[in-house]
This record gives structure tokens, sequence and C-alpha cells, in this order.
């Protein structure tokens, strides 16, 4: 079996170990790019939202590499994106290539480990479950490695960008429990930046694909760091393990504090990005919040509503960002200089005002 | 002899120039059509603004705007390239301190800036499309064969504002075509559209923002009585038009410039610029599955700037960065 799965960022890492410690062998696509998207485009219905179409791309690309087997996240709760996976199915039959795609459900994380996981390996379930404590294992270096690079990154952005190769290979290449101990290590020597901290910090929440994945949201991250700003996340694949597993304490947290603007859950990850936005601010005083979402997602849209309440009840602005195939980056990059300036006149004058 | 200050706005429709003094007051400014060539418009502005300042003047430093911002910077060797929101904040806050919201609606854009104590502390542009903003109302007068400069005017003589659909432009033409068809007065249907733009804005990139007076309205569009008419009864309160609500973000980058280069010298070498060819090319590389389009600035036949490429292999080639 050459199996293949979205690319999802610097957690694509993990995924790639999970699957090879159960036997696979995987055959990822290139990075993401303009032609993945196209290629998304034209095999996707128009109006469905951007992570179908890039990650339907991806496919298109692995299947043309030689991979015969597609995982796909799978599960509707209060989103379409539940529904992608039959949908892609038809898609990537329509392309005539041939494929197996395996659904994987999100909510049912004992047929995952007892079931799906040893019929489709052919292994034990004992063996899939020190294979889920690998990939955990692994989901917390990348999550690590990301906070790392980008405290980093805006403190010293070319001299970062030079190490990044590196830490990298380190990443990639830690397959076992003590490797991804001795990785840690090594990246944190890398990657440290002995306590010191850029003067601004904003705060990014949204739809998961978007904070994770670069091409996606033109790689953000790397952009306010060369800005001069850190990053500062909750959300990566770690967070959304756990949580399949309901081990993710910082959700209740962040359902308990959203509750203040929002008491329903309007699907999605509406109530997490708004309890995060909250948390960020009170918690770990950012100054500002950075919002991304796919242009028709119908939970941010609403998010972004409370977001605004937000604003205006402690002053720390939102910059919301929607993404579609048409969004260009030079309008992206106007956005994120304006809002920028803007952090660094007020907190500027912050500090007169406070001397 | 006299320190002034250099400040350049070059949008999609119009290109802005100003010179300041020390004190922020305007010393000559220029407004001209962009028409799709900036390095046609940003030459001719350098050397009309050259003459009505005369030799006397010394620029102290130069500071450029807008969405050819980056361009602009190259050619005029600019001391700060400065986003338009800044620029048109700073602006705003020089000449009403007071403001607290910063209504702009220019050719192809528009944003919203709330200010408090004179720091920008919020702001949003449109993000989807052009509807509402200076092109379809300039495109709305050439059809109807209005000068530009009386179609705010008309709106005024309404006697029944119809209601025009504003959420895009296709919409809002076949909607006025359609009044129009029924024999409704065109000044009715103009203040129609007035409102209609007004609506727009308000929908969408006011949308959540706590509009506070004294508003200020400023871009090309704050020229349109009309407008500005349909804003103050849509908000319940006047809206201030500053002075040189023109070249507001010119002013702005002029007062950035001169921030900038405060003690030191700067590397804007004289309206003399206008006369040095420049050339903008484009190319795609294909060094990996992006296929970046990269733009090259050429100066005199050799290349001083490039941009558009994601992995920076080639901005990052060019000696002479820019700031």
């Amino acid at each position: 079996m050459k199996a293949t799965f979205p690319l999802l960022g610097y957690d694509t890492y993990a995924l790639k170990t999970f699957v090879e410690d159960l036997g696979g062998e995987v055959v990822l696509p290139p990075a993401t790019s303009k032609k993945t998207l196209e290629a998304g485009v034209e095999a996707s219905p128009e109006l469905i939202c951007m992570p179908f179409k890039i990650t339907l791309g991806n496919f298109l690309e692995a299947l043309d590499m030689g991979a015969d087997t597609v995982f796909m996240a799978a599960g509707a709760r209060k989103c379409r994106f539940g529904y992608y996976h039959y949908l892609q199915e038809r898609a990537l039959a329509r392309s005539g290539r041939p494929f197996r795609l395996i659904p994987v459900s999100q909510y049912s994380p004992y047929a995952f480990l007892f079931r799906l996981m040893p019929v489709t390996f052919g292994v034990s379930p004992t063996r899939v479950i020190r294979s889920v404590a690998v990939m955990f294992y692994k989901a917390g270096l990348t999550h690590e490695f990301r906070a790392l690079l980008n405290r980093r990154r805006a403190l010293d952005f070319a001299g970062t960008e030079r190490l990044k190769p590196r830490a990298l290979e380190l990443l990639e290449a830690a397959r076992s429990t003590s490797e991804i101990r001795a990785a840690r290590r090594s990246l944190r020597r890398l990657l440290g930046c002995n306590g010191s901290r850029p003067v601004l910090r904003v705060g990014l929440v949204g739809e998961i694909f978007f904070m994770i994945e670069q091409f996606a949201n033109g790689d953000i991250e790397k952009e306010l760091a060369r800005l001069g700003v850190e990053v500062v996340f909750e959300r990566s694949l770690l967070h959304h393990l756990r949580h399949l597993l309901h081990l993710d304490w910082s959700f209740y947290r962040s359902r308990r504090l959203a509750r203040r603007y929002l008491r329903e859950c309007p699907g999605g990850e509406a109530l997490r990005t708004v309890g995060e936005a909250i948390h960020f601010v009170e918690h770990d005083r950012v100054d500002g919040i950075v919002h991304v979402y796919p242009f028709t997602c119908m939970p941010e849209n609403i998010a972004l509503e409370a977001l605004q309440q937000l604003t205006e009840d402690t002053g720390v602005p939102v910059l919301s960002l929607s993404f579609d195939e048409h969004t260009s980056r030079t309008g992206l990059q106007t956005r994120l200089e304006a809002y920028v300036d803007m952090l660094r006149r007020r907190s500027r004058e912050r500090s007169i005002s406070r001397d | 002899m006299s320190e002034a200050y250099l400040g350049i706005d070059v949008g999609s429709i119009s290109t802005k120039g100003v010179v300041i003094d020390r004190d922020a007051q305007v010393l000559a400014s220029r407004y001209l059509r962009t028409q799709g060539s900036p390095v046609v418009a940003i030459r001719r502005l350098l050397r009309e603004l050259g003459e009505m300042v005369g030799g006397e003047t010394v620029i102290s430093g130069a500071g450029t705007t807008g969405s050819a911002r980056r361009l602009a910077g190259v050619i005029v060797q600019a001391d700060i390239v400065k986003n338009e929101i800044i620029a048109h904040a700073v602006a705003a806050c020089r000449f009403h301190p007071e403001a607290r919201t910063v209504l702009e609606i220019g050719g192809q854009d528009s944003k919203i800036i709330i200010l408090r104590d004179g720091i920008p502390v919020d702001f949003a542009m449109n993000n989807v499309c052009a509807a509402g903003t200076g092109s379809f109302l300039d495109h709305q007068a050439t059809r109807l064969s209005i000068p530009i400069e009386d179609f705010g005017g008309l709106a005024l003589k309404a006697k029944h504002r119809v209601n025009i659909a504003g959420r895009c432009t296709v919409f809002a033409e076949s909607d006025m075509i359609h009044k129009a068809q029924l024999g409704i007065a065109t000044s009715d249907i103009v203040a129609g559209l007035c409102d209609a733009i007004v609506r727009n804005y308000m929908n969408t990139v006011a949308r959540g923002k706590e509009i506070r007076p004294p508003v200020l309205f400023q871009g090309g569009v704050a020229a349109n009585v009309g407008v500005r008419d349909a804003f103050e009864r849509a908000l319940g309160q006047p809206v201030t038009v500053p002075e040189h609500f023109l070249v507001m973000g010119a002013v702005g980058a002029a007062i950035l410039a001169m921030e900038e280069t405060e003690g030191r010298q700067t590397r804007f070498d004289g309206f003399g610029t206008a006369d040095i060819e420049f050339e903008t090319r484009a190319f795609e590389c294909d060094g990996c599955p992006n296929r970046c389009e990269v733009i090259e600035t050429l100066r005199a036949g050799q290349v001083i700037d490039r941009y558009g490429d994601r992995c920076g292999k080639w901005s990052e080639a060019v000696v002479q960065p820019v700031r």
C-alpha cells in the first residue's frame, strides 16, 4: 500500500510518522503550490470551500506519483467538512486514476483504534495504540517547533530562515520516541532565544486548516515574522488529536470563555476561535488577533461577529482575513503591513503614557 | 532656502503628489490620472511639482504610498514606503487631531480607520470587490453623460430618492437602467445611487465598527457632495471633508518622510529623477510549481528592484535593497 493524505503544514510530518510506524509506505505530494490549487479547483464544485480544493489537488498530485490509498478525515458535525470525502472520492474517480479512499471518522476513536487501522494495515490494536502514541509525541514536537520558529523568526528573520532547512531535517528524521526526545533537545538548542521576546505578539485563530497549512494562509506566520511580530497559536494537529480522544482540556476552557459572546455553537470551530481569542487577549496579553478562514465558511463568519464584540470590549484589534483562490498576495501584504504599523503605533503610545 | 518634504500617493485611478513644509502646510499639490501607467504618471508628477516649487526649495525627505507605493518608492528613491491606511491616518490626525473616524473612498478601494487620541486603533478595507468606489461612480457618470464634477450636485436636487441595489455594480447598473426606463428623474436615480454606495460601505467596510464623531471623509469620492450628503443622512451626524481631502494620502506620506529623515540625509535625489528612463517588466519564474510572476524595475537599463517571488530568490538577489 502506498498511502497519501492531505498536507497539513509542519504537522504533515506527524501523520507521516504515524503511517510509517504502522508499516505503511507514504507517498507525499510535492508541497502545495499554485499548480496544486489549479488542479484542485478544476476538479471541484465552484462554490465549495478552499480546503476541499487544496486537499483534492494534493490527492491528484499524489496519485500521479504512484499513491494508491487516500486517507481523508470524515465525520460531519455541524460543518460540511465531514462530507468532503464523498465528493472527493467521486472527483478522483472521474479523473480516471486507480485508487482507494479510506474515510477516517474523527468522532469514533474506538473504531479507529480497534477496527479501521488494524484491518487497513494488518496489525494488532496494541500496535495501533503504540503508533498513535508516537504520533502524539511527534505532533507535540511539530507544535513546539512552530512556536520556537515563530518567536525566533520575529527576533532575527534572516538568520532563522537560514537555520530552517536544518531544523526541518531534524523534525522529519525523528521517528521513535527516543529520537523525538533527542530532536526536541536539538531544536530547542538550535532555535531557542534565551528568554528574549519580540515587542509585538499576535494570536492566530480561525479554521484549523488555514491556521496550519502555509500555502493556504499565504504563510502568514512568516510574513508577520518578517515584520517583527511573533505569532502565538494554540491549535494544531496535537490539539485536534487530543480533542478527538476527549483529552483536550483547552477546548473546555475555550468553550467556557466563548459563552460570553456565543451561547450556542454555530458549528465548525467557532467556539474555539472565539474562546482562544479571549484567552490570548486576557491570559497571554497579545497585542492583536489575526483571524483566518475560508471565504465561504459559515461558522467562522459568525465567530467574526463575536470577535468584533471582543474588540469593542477590550480594545484589542482583530484582523479578519478570508481566503479563496482569488485572494491576492498584494492585498494580504497591505493589510498585514497596515495592521502591524497600527499595533506598533499603539504600543509605542502605551509605553510613552506609562513613563 | 526652505526645507520641504515630498509625498506621493499612486493609486489605481489617480496619482497624487504634494510638497509640504515642516509645519505640514501644503506648498504644492498635484492630482493626475494614473491612466494605467504609473511610471509615466510619477515622472510627470515629479516634473510638474518640481516646476511648482521652484529651485529655492530643497526636498529633505520623500515618502510614497498607494497601491503602487513600492514602484514609486523605487523610482523616487523614497525614504519611506508606507501603506495607505497609516498614511491617511497620519494626515487626518495632523489636520484634525480631534477626529475619531476616517471614511476613505478612493478609485478602487474603500477603507475605514478608527482613531482614538490620534492613534489608529482599528481599520478595515473592502476585501471582495470594488462596488461603491470611485471608478464605479465615474463609469455611471460617463454612461449618463454627466461630468463627474456635477454628479454629486445633481443628487442634491433629488425630490424622491429611489432605492438602488448597491451590493454589486452589475446589479446597481441594471437597477439604475430599469428605474430610468420607468421614467424616474435622473437626479432621483443619482441620489439613490449615492445612498446605495453609502449603504454598501456601511454593510461591508464599516460593518461592526463603531463610528464616533467627529467623522472625516477623504479620498477622491469626498469631492462628491451627493455621497457626502448620503453619509450624513445615514450616520445622522455631520461629516467633515478636510481641505486637502484629495491628496491626504500623499500628505501623510510626506509627514511620515519628515519623521523618518529626522537627523539624517534623504535618499531622494531631486526632481531631475523625472528625466531618467524607467522600465518595468514581468517574467514567470520556472524554478518551482508556484510559477511566481516576478516584476522587475530597471533604472537606466539596470535592475534596481524585483518582487513577487514567494521564496525570495529573485528579490534578494538585487544589490540595492528598498526599505
